[in-house]
């Protein structure tokens, strides 16, 4: 027994530590965002004045989480292929491009920082736009107008994205997606063949669902959904200014190199 | 006995429940087990983007001076939590506890900041 409290003691001690330095890792990387408004599952989704469900407002969260954790045990294992688990094997947090402040792709668009989804016009929206307060401080733009995607568009950050609703639902349909990103932050990565659907559903006040499917015959076996929620910030969150370029020294603090801008650790 | 053995449960479950190794973690570049206590004068204050940046320049009984090199939140973060840039003033007399860099012990990372008069300074905590 005499034996046995200083192993107590240790084991407390390591554990106190942990629980700091989980605080500390919380303040530093998912704290950037508003205070997500008190739960209200009881209040119902607002709507506009001809009946659609109202979207907008602050959101928090809704694109953080890394997919394999929102999956069953070792069901990732069977979607990657094999080049995609090589690949994912071989990365480690010094070489994602998210980390040098290069965009995140249209998932990681609402993980870690405040985001604004803004219906434009209000009623009969023909466009929707989720404004990124963090990392590259951008934009994804939703088209809502009917217009199909383009044949063969040239790939970008964001893709070609085009909206219709389902009931309540938005559904978001984007194509056109380049490869130089992340899928998240565990190093998944995709192809240019990505194909996306969203399924955003604000399931109630402060509460809003988004069911992605993600189908990619260049890396995956077969198309799978994931689901992430966001959650309403408090009435006066507003989107603020984060200009993540401007003196980012990740990296320097474990030994890596200093790179130019935007340019991850090989 | 059995009070201690809960203690032991209680406790490892603790550990065991943080998730350890995760990508976009501050662990990446900081040293949980390198805690650090420095005790000297801010000089510079890098009101800035990814994370805010604070120099303090510390002195040993020797008359050694070291420059440390302290990470914090976003400026969206400590904005949040009521701060300003001008919260944490060049010449403020500052205790600062962190962990230090994996390679550059001096390149560290805050996490608290106590000024002269033994105010607290909470690191990007909403609502101090």
């Amino acid at each position: 027994m005499r034996r046995l409290i200083p192993v107590l003691l240790v084991v407390v001690a390591l554990s106190l530590a942990l629980v700091e330095a989980q605080d500390l890792g919380r303040r530093l990387g998912g704290a950037n965002g508003p205070t997500p408004v008190e739960a209200a599952p009881n209040k119902p989704a607002p709507k506009l004045a001809d009946g659609t469900v109202d979207l907008s407002g602050v959101w928090t969260g809704g694109g953080d989480r890394e997919i394999g954790t929102l999956l069953k045990p070792g069901e990732l294992d069977t979607i990657l292929l094999p080049k995609t688990k090589q690949l994912m094997a071989s990365r480690n947090d010094g070489q994602d491009p998210y980390n040098y402040c290069l965009p995140g792709g249209p998932l990681r668009i609402t993980g870690g920082f405040a985001w604004r989804l803004v219906q434009h016009p209000t009623v009969n929206a023909k466009y929707i736009f989720m404004l990124q307060e963090g990392n590259a401080h951008t934009y994804r733009q939703i088209f809502m107008d009917g217009r199909p995607h383009p044949v063969d568009p040239s790939p970008t950050w964001y893709g070609h994205s085009i909206g219709r609703w389902d009931g309540d639902t938005l559904v978001v349909d984007t194509i056109g997606l380049n490869d130089r990103f992340w899928l998240d932050g565990s190093g998944i990565q995709h192809t240019e063949q990505l194909h996306m659907v969203e399924r955003w559903t604000r399931t109630n006040l402060t509460t809003m669902r988004r069911d992605v499917t993600f189908e990619d015959p260049g890396a995956f076996t077969r198309p799978f959904t994931v689901t992430y929620t966001a959650r309403l910030g408090v009435p006066e969150s507003e989107i603020m200014e984060y200009i993540c370029i401007e003196n980012n020294q990740y990296g320097l603090a474990q030994g890596l190199q200093p790179t130019a801008a935007g340019e991850p650790v090989k | 006995m059995k009070m201690k053995l809960w203690v032991a449960i209680a406790s490892l479950a603790l550990w065991t429940a943080v998730p350890l190794g995760a990508h976009h973690s501050w662990t990446a570049d900081y040293d949980g087990g390198k805690p650090v206590t420095v005790k000297g004068v801010v000089t510079k204050v890098e009101w800035t983007n990814p994370h805010t940046h604070f120099y303090v320049e510390a002195k040993d009984e020797k008359g050694t001076v070291t420059m440390w090199n302290f990470e914090m939140a976003s400026t969206l973060s400590l904005e949040r939590g009521g701060w300003t840039r001008k919260t944490l003033p060049v010449g403020a007399e500052v205790t600062v506890g962190g962990f230090g860099g994996r390679a550059v012990l001096t390149r560290a990372i805050a996490g608290s900041i106590t000024t002269a008069d033994g105010k607290a300074l909470f690191v990007g905590k909403p609502g101090q």
